[in-house]
Formats: C-alpha cells, structure tokens, sequence
C-alpha cells in the first residue's frame, strides 16, 4: 500500500487531477470526458476542487432537484464571475428565479417566437444569399456571428451604437464562469467598460420602445423588480442568446461539412432539420459545464455529498455517454435524440431555446435551399471557459 | 409498472408499460410511438408532444404549469383534456391510462 491511497474520508470517490479548462482540453474535451465518466459517475477534480458528474443520469437528477442542488450560491467556478451575476436567472433560486424568468418569458415563448419566424426566415435568406455569392467565407465571422447578434440586439432593442463591443463582452461574461485562470483576469478587465455600457442604456430614449430591454425598465417603474438589476438582467439576457446560438450554427456548418450524407437527409427532407439541430447541439453542446451548490447531505450514486460542496453539471460530457446515447460520437440526424442536455433541464433549462431554434432553423432551411454541399476546411477553436465553439471556419457552399 | 393504453394519430390503439420515474414523452418514444417528436427535448417549450388524456385520469396527473398552459394555448389543437406528455410523470397510479397523440400543428 501506498500513501497515494490514502485519501480524505469524504472523498469515497475517484479523483482526477484534469484542468478540464486549460487550453487543450478547451480544444478537444472529448477523450478527458471519457475517462471521467470511465472513472464513476460521481469523480472529485482536485485542481478544482468541485465533484464532476461526466454520465447523463447524475446530471439530470441534478438539473431536475432545485432544492438539493441550487444555482443561488453560483452556478461558475470563480467568486468575481458568480458574485457579477448575482440575481440574474441561471444563478437565482426560486422564488426570486421565477420572478426574473417570468419578466420576459412572454417574449420568448412560442407565440412570440412564431410572430417573428418569417422575419428571421427572411434576413435568413438574405444572409444566406450574400455567402452564396461570396463562393468561399469564413463561417464564423461572416456568418454565425452576424445573425444572432442582429436578432437579439434588435429583440432587446439595443442602440446601434456599442453594438461592435457586445460580442467580446459576451465573451468575456462566459469567461467568468470558469475558475481562476487567465481568462477570467482577462474579462474582469473588460468588467468596467460593460458597466458602463449598461449605464448608457438607462438614459431614456436609448432602447426602442416596445422592445424587451424597454419592458425591464418598464417592470422596474412598476417596482417588480430594482431599478439597478434592469441592466446586468439585460445583459444576461443579451449574453445568453449570443455564443450560444451562435456556437450551435458554426458547429451544424462544421458537422454538415463533414458529413455529406447527413446534409443530404436534410435536404431531402427539410424537416429533419428541428431534429438534427438537437443532434448537432448534443454533440457541441454551447454550454459545456457549469456549477450547483448542495444543500443537504445526501448520497448521489453511491458518493457521499455534504452539505455546502459544490458539483460540475457536465452537460457536453452527459450528451455523449454511452450508457445514453448508442453510439455517442456518431452524429445522425435521424436519431431525434430526445432528453439531450443541451438545453438544460428543470427550472433552469434555456429560457430562449425556442428563439435559438427558430433561428438555426432558418439559417438551415434557406442553406439547404441553396447548398447542395457545405464544404468546411480546418477548424480553429475558440477558446472559452464554458462555451464550446469556433474561431474560425473556411467554408465553401456548392450550389 | 403502469399500462399505458395509446391511440396514435392513424387511430390504432396499443399498449405500452411505463417504468416510474420517467415522463410520458419519453415512455411513448421508447414505445415506438415516433410522431412524438419531442423537439424540445422535454422541458416545455415545444408542443410537439401534445397527448390528449382520458378525462377520468386528468385530475390524477400534477397540475399544469403556466408554460405548459401557454404552449398548449399556441396550439390550434387545443381542447380541456390537453397535456404535454413531457410533463407527464409516470407512476402505477396511471396503470390503465389511455391518452391520444394530438395532431401536428
């Protein structure tokens, strides 16, 4: 026997020592993934001192019980990101959590959501037919990028002004979930600069009348909410529909690209496509990881979890278990893959998941209207503590 | 375990058995029934699980959340025994329920 062996009593777990948010990870999770799950269900990060839940079905348990596991305490891994997020939904409980979702629930709900499908369907088009015409393009700038920062700088009704800042700023919010490491440092520098930024919209007149950002404010007059959390409740809303839809589109490019076949089942049958967005974003999920705090001792697949501790909600590692899925790596468009994570789950699954899907949709319908092959060359990653996704991505559409 | 009876949208009943613990949505696609599509995953937000449910059962399920009420209101399929089947857990107190698929909207 070694001293290696030997371990605190709590920790009736495996442990593993992965940065699972250092570069290289960041860039390719998929093989650290496999191990932890291989390990357990349940497996203690040193470096981060958190309880990893790699395997679908300790995840969901989690996501479903908001009692036992809450998001009030923080759902990132760095006291500056979590205290910056204070009172925003994803890091509320109820009731506090249903009051805040519920501001803007109406706006994002199916019905509104189905009142601007045909807009999104036609900038859809109209983007679309620019990077047909392009020939090659870069999918990312040129094309994920722009679409969802016009719809949801416009939903909230941001000013024109500024709008060239919101996608780092975006970026460095995601950041902040992340534990102490360079990337946090560096968005905390951007902090003040996004602070400011959210001043300027309390001015009058700054956001469009009728537009969601104007209906906080609104909210705020009728005293249902502090007249201060208007703006980083604005934000997160802004943040939260930006790199995620955005990674979802540049990884349906990717996947698409790669795999020919799968692009002809869609175009054959363009109502694949609401399922096979499912796919693409089980397989690249946006949000990777995040946080949840426990609140009673209790015992989650056999680990002793006390009071207080903290466990890592893996949802890009729970979308390729394959104790879940059949075949996890494989992407197919045809497996409606029903119960993926991606999304979230219980109380605080995507409050703008059907926006996100209608836009992807759109950008898909009119691509696969006018491509009838996506060619992709190497991707370069994008580098983010929590969001998985694209720096870069040459594309060629054959018409 | 719970019989589940189901009448798919082509009129054609069978039986299916649900294991605790899971929700009606995911029950009916294990049993094959595909026209669910479930495009949401499970969390209301779709509609695209919508059941009818025998009238006798409706009071025994747990009530309807506002955004199940709103997504079903969006549904031109509406009717007072509408439910979405993710929300829908399954238990042996539904042993015998019999629920329909509703139309696509």
């Amino acid at each position: 026997m070694t001293l290696d062996t030997l371990e605190p009593v709590r920790l009736n777990v495996p442990t593993d020592d992965v940065d699972l948010f250092c570069d290289d990870i960041l860039r390719y999770p998929y093989e650290a993934y496999a191990r932890l799950r291989e390990k357990g269900p349940v497996v203690f990060l040193t470096r981060h001192n958190i309880f990893a839940l790699p395997r679908y079905a300790p995840v969901r348990t989690v996501l479903e019980d908001h009692e036992t596991y809450i998001s009030g305490k923080g759902v990132g891994l760095s006291k500056f990101g979590n205290q910056s997020r204070r009172g925003t939904p994803i890091a509320s409980d109820p009731p506090l959590h249903t009051k805040r979702r519920g501001l803007v629930a109406e706006r994002l709900s199916l019905r509104s959501v189905r009142e601007i499908t045909p807009d999104l369907q036609r900038q859809a088009d109209v983007l679309v037919g620019t990077v047909a015409e392009q020939g090659e393009f870069d999918g990312v700038a040129d094309f994920s990028r722009r679409f969802p920062l016009m719809v949801m700088a416009d939903l909230i009704g941001l000013p024109q002004d500024g709008r060239e800042h919101l996608l780092e700023w975006a970026d460095a919010g995601f950041n902040l979930f992340g534990p102490p490491n360079e990337r946090v440092a560096k968005s905390e520098e951007r902090f003040p600069e996004v602070r400011d930024y959210i001043r300027s919209l309390e001015q009058p007149g700054r956001l469009r009348p009728g537009s969601m950002g104007a209906a906080i404010y609104e909210a705020a007059a009728r005293g249902e909410i502090e007249f201060d959390q208007c703006g980083p409740l604005i934000m997160a809303y802004l943040m939260a529909g930006l790199d995620t839809t955005i990674n979802a589109i540049s990884a349906a490019l990717l996947l698409f690209g790669r795999h020919p076949d799968q692009w002809d089942l869609v175009r054959e049958n363009p109502r694949l496509i609401a399922m096979a967005l499912n796919e693409v974003i089980r397989l690249e999920s946006p949000i990777q990881n995040l946080r949840r705090v426990v609140t009673r001792e209790h015992e989650l697949e056999g680990a002793i979890l006390e009071e207080g501790v903290s466990v890592l909600v893996m949802f890009g590692s729970a979308n390729r278990d394959e104790s879940r899925w059949q075949d996890a790596d494989r992407f197919d468009v045809k497996r409606n893959p029903v119960g993926h994570l991606a999304f979230g789950m219980g109380i605080h699954n995507c409050a703008g998941q059907t926006l996100a899907r209608a836009e992807a949709a759109s950008l898909l319908e009119a691509l696969a209207r006018r491509a009838r092959r996506i060619e992709v060359g190497e991707p370069e990653w994008h580098l983010n503590n929590v969001i998985r996704g694209l720096e870069r991505l040459p594309v060629r559409l054959v018409a | 375990m719970a019989t589940i009876y189901v009448c798919d949208r082509e009129g054609a009943e069978r039986s299916i058995q649900g294991t605790d613990g899971f929700s009606l949505m995911e029950t009916l696609r294990a049993g094959g029934f595909e026209e669910i599509l479930a495009i949401c995953g499970g969390c209301a937000s779709c509609a695209t699980c919508h059941v009818y449910v025998d009238a006798a059962f409706l009071e025994k399920l747990s009530p309807m959340s506002l955004d199940e009420d709103d997504l079903l209101d969006a549904s031109a399929h509406r009717r007072p025994e509408s439910r979405l089947s993710c929300q829908i857990r399954v238990s042996d107190a539904l042993d015998g329920l019999r629920v329909t698929i509703a139309p696509e909207d």
